[in-house]
């Protein structure tokens, strides 16, 4: 049964032309879930009954063979609320882990530019894995020792062994989610499920009410999926076809904003939006509760991005940053972050303790088939053409 | 007392020349220090930069080409935008920021320093809920801009977006920069002087232009190049007021330093502007004290 | 000079020919004073009607997002009063900016008065730097300082073998600089053309140099100071993009709290805790209020004004 689906599947993406990665994905998500589907009950930590609290967690899992004490300070650089609380509390009581300190960046820019200036002195950041590889070149994270991360076992392989991290030696994902099209179907005629659909909608009925996020690499993904193109292109007469798409749109555009838009969609200013799923449990809970806001993820295809752990050059607690490695990615306690972030986790064992709500969600664990449409972004910020592109489609929003 | 004032100007007690110079030294000292370290510094590691390329990753890579300041100069609208947006803020800065100063500093009596205080007491709060505040203020539905809507009938009424928007937000951020200046200088006019000029004979408005103006100015030159000079770079309040529909300078060098890592390239733009700025407030300032009396002996 | 009485000002005697002293004339300067007073009073609405809607908010009973309004409660408080993380945060801002405030106050003021002493020359290049502090855009010079501290702290460590981290200090240092130039051009603007006699008079009645700076430079040029002081303070209270990326781990001001908030939406905890700050400045503000008209009344003053009284004092 599986083996047939694995073909089926096999054909379509010969067809669509996806790459490497994708496959991945696809197979090892089906792999993987078939398996489980097949064995309830075998081998692995998927085997430990999914007890109720997090604390749980002290009970599963192998424990990471310390090379030495473990430190009673652990600095952590991170998005703000990244981390349930509960694994947190739950951390520091098992390893006296004291002092945790969580330091709050705004944006992988940020973090990027402070990395690059010099800054120094934290153990753990987590930056969106695309930044991955130009970190290991810049030397600014460490390679890790994954005999003592045993816990990273119950990743899913999909998300292993990718572009940015081939020999899986420096990150150990977090989570991971796409970039598509919220819209609220009371305000628009048609639920836009393509880019091509999104771009009829923005300079039609949604002209003066659409939002992007203010982020390169996001927006670039509309007009070069719309083209049948890779996000990652930088095929210049590709690249300038996009330009001319998003020449096209930008006086229709309302806003570029990442972090108000969800309360755009909320109020009405808005009704369509290049954006995350983020508003989807927040500003806009009640109304996708309603049936009259949801989130697609386009036909032609979309990026996604994944989230990692990586342990920086100089940390100075090295021991605890290990063993926080290690628990992160504990079953229960990956469960309880998807459960308080609902950010799809890449981590099958995880899966079991996961609210079924949260699973049964499309828009954040998205079904296999639309899996295979994903492409992982890679940071072309050094790209002068994609700049100037992105420069001139910011001058020219609103008109 | 006599009744005459000798009128040559006594010197104060002069000390040697070594005690002034060292005296100087011990004043100007830690500014002098400051300057050199964080500030000339800092601003010699971006003119270096500003003449590498960007390093494959971002950042900077040591070389010598122009092309940061050519590609600077191709896309001069960021510049012009923000030199738009900055003449409308200062000019709203001073036509709100002005008579609040006057008044303060001469009718205020008793309650000037409990003003002045309330003047600053609003940015003790975060500068990005202040600016949420504003969405909710100017916002649709119960904001003003869904009120007036309502009123005139139309429901895509939005000002929010807009550059009224922008505007609002900017006097509201820099309007302590203006009056501050304004008010230290106005604060120390002379009543007596104004009495003098009426007794004399003057108009109201001869009163105010030859006493209270060039009394004013100092403050005035400092409030417009206070307040102007930031708001050159600023974007965050265009951004989330103006809902980024405009780019500024700002917005250039975000883009430039964070966004495409281009640290030369933003190094380069940085240099522009800083010296068009700096011509500029020469050539202000230059303009402002023609004519002006400029010996000030020292009160120290 | 006649020892008899100056005489009186009437009408009289201050009516000179050609002068127009109507009624009109009267009604529109009462105009102009009403429309000053109005003029004020709606600065201070404007003002505050922010600050308004932030306290407002702070009663939100929402869960997430602090735009909509869901109902009144105090469990924001609540949260603001047991999250260590924003207390520790207030602190760190405390901690940066008063030191900056002081820092910047007492050398602007240095500056601006031992400025006029030297040379036009010196004085013109200390201008420009000065103006230049001021025209560089804080991105430019925050990445900059960090790219200075950044090579400078692993010359000393390679050198002298100290490990020296990002933290308070380097913060306080970066806000300093801008401060600096802010607190100099006020004190400038108070001074310039300031009325020498007072002075002059001062060393004729054989004064010390310190001493008439003490009884009459300072107490003239205090509210210059005083508001150097206050805008120092502001700022660096404030500040966001400078403090980014001169901090360290653990010196993370408030508004780095709240900016990274924004990514996953800025809860009414942020209004709660900026509505406990005011609450504190107001009532300390009022309370310094009350006790100096207290103050007043006891020693029969007539004078309320803290500038004064403290420049009386120090007398």
């Amino acid at each position: 049964m599986a083996e047939r689906d694995l073909e089926a599947m096999l054909a379509r993406m010969a067809a669509n032309k996806v790459n490497r990665r994708s496959f991945l994905a696809t197979s090892g998500l089906l792999g993987t879930s078939a398996f489980l589907a097949a064995c309830s009950g075998g081998g692995g930590s998927a085997s430990a009954a999914p007890s109720a609290a997090a604390s749980a967690a002290a009970s599963t899992g192998a424990s990471a063979a310390p090379a030495g004490d473990v430190e009673s300070e652990l600095f952590v650089y991170n998005w703000s609320d990244y981390i349930s609380p509960t694994n947190i509390d739950a951390f520091k009581a098992e390893f006296g882990v004291d002092n945790f300190v969580y330091d709050i960046f705004a944006n992988n820019e940020e973090l990027i530019a402070k990395l690059q200036g010099g800054a120094s002195g934290y153990d753990i950041c987590c930056p969106t894995a695309e930044y991955v590889p130009g970190m290991v070149e810049e030397g600014f994270i460490t390679k890790l020792d994954m005999s003592r991360i045993p816990n990273a076992a119950t990743m899913n392989p999909a998300f292993q062994s990718l572009w940015w991290d081939p020999n899986n030696e420096y990150l150990v994902p977090k989570d991971y989610g796409t970039t598509g099209i919220l819209w609220r179907n009371d305000l628009v005629t048609a639920v836009p499920e393509s880019w091509q659909a999104f771009k009829d909608l923005v300079v039609g009925e949604a002209s003066g009410k659409t939002v992007m996020v203010d982020s390169m690499g996001d927006v670039m993904v509309f007009p070069l999926k719309l083209l049948g193109y890779s996000l990652n292109s930088e095929v210049e007469s590709e690249l300038e076809e996009a330009r001319q798409i998003l020449l096209e749109v930008a006086p229709h555009v309302l806003a570029l904003d990442s972090d108000t838009y969800g309360d755009k969609m909320a109020n009405g200013e808005a009704s369509l939006t290049l954006g995350w799923t983020g508003p989807l449990g927040q500003e806009l809970a009640d109304l996708v509760t309603a049936g009259t806001a949801g989130y697609s993820v386009p036909s032609e295809g979309t990026l996604f991005w994944m989230d990692a752990w990586v342990m920086l050059a100089d940390a100075p607690h090295p021991n605890a940053a290990y063993e926080w490695l290690n628990f992160i990615q504990r079953p229960e306690v990956q469960a309880e972050e998807t459960n308080f972030n609902l950010y799809a986790t890449p981590n099958d064992a995880a899966k079991e303790f996961v609210d079924p709500a949260i699973l049964a969600n499309p828009a954040i664990f998205p079904p296999d088939d639309v899996v295979a449409s994903l492409e992982g972004a890679k940071d072309l910020s050094g790209s002068a053409q994609r700049l100037d592109i992105w420069e001139e489609f910011k001058s020219a929003i609103g008109g | 007392m006599t009744a005459e004032v000798t009128h040559d100007v006594m010197e104060p007690a002069k000390p040697g020349r070594l005690r002034n110079g060292l005296l100087t030294t011990l004043l100007v000292g830690p500014a002098a220090l400051w300057y050199v370290v964080l500030l000339v510094l800092p601003l010699a590691i971006v003119v270096i930069f500003s003449f590498g390329t960007r390093a494959k990753n971002g950042g900077y890579e040591p070389g010598f080409v122009f092309d940061n300041y050519i590609r600077a100069l191709e896309r001069p609208d960021p510049f012009i935008a923000s030199l738009a947006m900055a003449s409308a803020g200062a000019i709203g800065c001073l036509l709100v920021g002005l008579p609040l100063a006057y008044f303060i500093a001469t009718r205020a009596g008793k309650r000037k320093s409990l003003l002045i205080l309330l003047l600053v007491v609003p940015f003790w709060t975060s500068f990005l809920i202040r600016t949420y505040s504003w969405l909710i203020i100017l916002g649709p539905d119960n904001g003003l801009a869904g009120v007036l809507g309502g009123i005139v009938g139309d429901e895509d009424f939005r000002i929010l977006g807009t550059p009224v928007a922008v505007l609002i937000g900017l006097v509201y951020g820099y309007l302590p920069l203006m009056v501050f200046p304004l008010y230290v200088t106005l604060e120390r006019m002379d009543r007596t002087l104004i009495e003098a000029s009426k007794d004399l004979g003057a108009a109201r408005w001869a009163t105010f232009r030859q006493i209270t103006l060039p009394i004013a100015l100092p403050g005035l030159v400092t409030g417009t190049i206070l307040v102007f000079i930031p708001m050159m770079g600023e974007y965050v309040i265009p951004q989330i007021l103006g809902y980024g529909r405009t780019y500024l300078m700002g917005n250039a060098l975000v883009t430039d330093f964070l966004e495409a890592r281009n640290w030369p390239s933003g190094s380069a733009r940085a240099v522009f502007l800083i010296m068009i700025m700096f011509a500029t407030i020469a050539g202000y300032l230059w303009f402002v004290n023609r004519g002006r009396q400029a010996r000030d002996v020292s009160v120290l | 000079m006649t020892a008899g009485t100056i005489p009186k000002k009437t009408a009289a005697t201050t009516q000179l020919p050609g002068r127009r002293e109507s009624r009109s004339f009267d009604r529109w300067a009462a105009l102009v004073e009403g429309w000053l007073r109005a003029h004020t009073i709606l600065v201070y609405v404007f003002l505050y009607l922010p600050i308004f809607v932030v306290v407002l908010f702070a009663f939100n009973d929402t869960n997430r997002r602090v735009t909509a309004w869901d109902g009144f409660s105090f469990k924001w408080f609540g949260v603001a009063l047991g999250d260590t993380v924003v207390q520790k945060a207030l602190l760190n801002s405390f901690l940066v900016a008063v030191p900056t405030a002081v820092l910047a106050t007492m050398f602007g003021t240095m500056a601006a008065l031992g400025l006029q002493r030297v040379g036009k020359k010196s004085r013109l290049f200390f201008d420009a730097l000065t103006y230049t502090s001021i025209i560089v855009p804080e991105i430019v010079i925050a990445l900059a300082t960090l790219v200075l501290f950044a090579t400078g702290f692993d010359f000393i460590q390679s050198t002298f073998g100290i490990k020296l981290n990002f933290g308070h200090p380097t913060i306080i240092a970066a806000h300093v600089l801008f401060n600096i130039s802010l607190v100099l051009l006020l004190v400038r603007a108070r001074l310039s053309g300031m009325d020498r006699t007072l002075v002059e008079a001062s060393s004729d009645l054989f004064a010390t140099p310190w001493r008439t700076f003490v009884q009459i430079t300072f107490p003239m040029l205090l509210p210059a100071i005083v508001a150097g002081f206050l805008l120092s303070f502001t700022f660096s209270f404030d500040d966001y993009v400078i403090t980014t990326f001169t901090s360290g781990p653990g010196s993370s001001t408030l508004p780095l709290f709240i900016f990274g908030q924004v990514k996953r939406g800025v809860t009414p905890e942020t209004n709660a805790v900026a509505t406990i700050i005011l609450a504190f400045t107001i009532g300390m503000l009022l309370c310094a209020q009350m006790v100096l008209s207290w103050q007043n009344r006891r020693s029969g003053r007539k004078g309320g004004d803290m500038a004064s009284l403290v420049a009386e004092q120090s007398g």
